[in-house]
């Protein structure tokens, strides 16, 4: 995530940190693992940290709260995303070729 | 960054870090081995083998025959876009997926052999679907004319989302031996679809004009591979309520890409 984490100010909020735990997502390097998870469906609630990739469907998760504008890696499908908020409010991600 | 235990924030990562690292063979072997290790032609060695029914398990050689063409056409095709890749990081990452095609080809094949089959590849070539052949012939064609784009959109966008689509489908509703050996071919799969789509989309990017190549492409080849996975999920005896949107995840990467149906 990049620039705008840099350009973060007193104005905002400062970000919610997590924890990040290995659930189990076994597809890229061990040490990547924890970003990533299983999308158990429309019913998957997500966390303030995560947004699903749109081209192979996994959980991104990030150690911080994410943000419009926001940069994320799919490790899974080699993709890098930006984030944004979505119609219902949710953040979701674009794909940045 | 970070030792073996973990990273800091994988998404802190410099972008061309990033690409290095997606397309390098340490990646892919770091990757794989989370799934692999422990298996035997793609499923845990001591898994309960039930049984099929033999209508059940007349439709499951066919659905798997089917498989087996387009994995044979991916090895091929990958094989071949190796030579002509236009960088180094591509090259790298088509080599891993070489190595992906041949492994689906070959535990696809034994499962036949398990499943009763004595000649699992003079079975292919009893029972393949002439969609999937015709797919393959035009794939090579396009390999063999060294258009990159071309090639590369019928084979990592149209027919390895068609197929992430399909296994994963059948992988739910599948004797447990088959879902294994289906599950692991999809975690591959994921790789190659996000390959195909970025790449595409940075040629596109920078060179917009070779869209209307591709929407030919697209036009000539994806019904074959429509046509050839709508008959294997009918094959499967899904009730239509319950199929997946088969075009889904395609339309949803062509949209991506700039493509209109």
């Amino acid at each position: 995530m990049s620039d705008p984490i840099a350009r973060e100010d007193a104005e905002e909020a400062p970000r919610r940190r997590f924890e990040l735990d290995d659930q189990g997502f076994d597809e890229v390097p061990a040490k990547y693992r924890r970003f990533y998870r299983h999308w158990k469906g429309p019913g998957d609630a997500l966390g303030a940290n995560e947004v699903v990739c749109p081209v192979c469907k996994i959980v991104i998760r990030s150690t911080r709260e994410l943000r419009s504008g926001d940069r994320l890696y799919c490790m899974a499908c080699m993709t890098r995303l930006r984030v944004r908020e979505g119609e219902a409010g949710r953040l979701e991600a674009d794909c940045e070729y | 960054m970070g030792d073996e235990r973990g990273v800091e924030e994988v998404h802190d990562l410099d972008p061309r870090e990033f690409f290095e690292r997606v397309h390098s063979f340490e990646s892919w072997f770091h990757s794989v081995e989370g799934y692999l290790t422990g298996t035997e032609y793609g499923h845990r060695p001591r898994l309960g083998e039930r049984p099929l029914p033999p209508a059940e398990r007349e439709r499951l050689i066919t659905v798997l025959c089917n498989y087996c063409v387009g994995e044979t056409a991916a090895l091929e095709g990958a094989s071949g876009l190796v030579g002509f890749a236009p960088n180094r990081p591509t090259k790298v990452f088509l080599s891993t997926q070489v190595v992906d095609e041949g492994r689906h080809l070959e535990v696809l094949l034994h499962r036949l052999g398990e499943l009763g089959v004595v000649d699992p590849e003079a079975e292919v070539e009893r029972r393949a679907n002439p969609a999937i052949r015709e797919f393959r012939r035009r794939l090579l064609e396009l390999v063999a004319s060294k258009d990159w784009e071309a090639a590369l959109f019928a084979q990592n966008v149209v027919l390895e989302a068609m197929e992430f689509t399909v296994f994963q489908s059948h992988a739910r509703s599948a004797d447990p031996v088959t879902a294994e050996v289906l599950a692991g071919i999809v975690k591959d799969e994921r790789r190659h679809i996000g390959f195909g789509e970025n790449e595409l989309g940075r040629r596109l990017r920078e060179s917009p004009h070779r869209r209307a190549r591709l929407s030919e492409v697209k036009r000539d080849l994806d019904a074959l591979v429509l046509d050839t996975f709508e008959e294997t999920l009918r094959e499967l005896g899904l009730p239509a309520s319950e199929r997946p949107d088969l075009g889904r995840t395609y339309l949803a990467a062509v949209a991506r890409l700039g493509f209109g149906r």
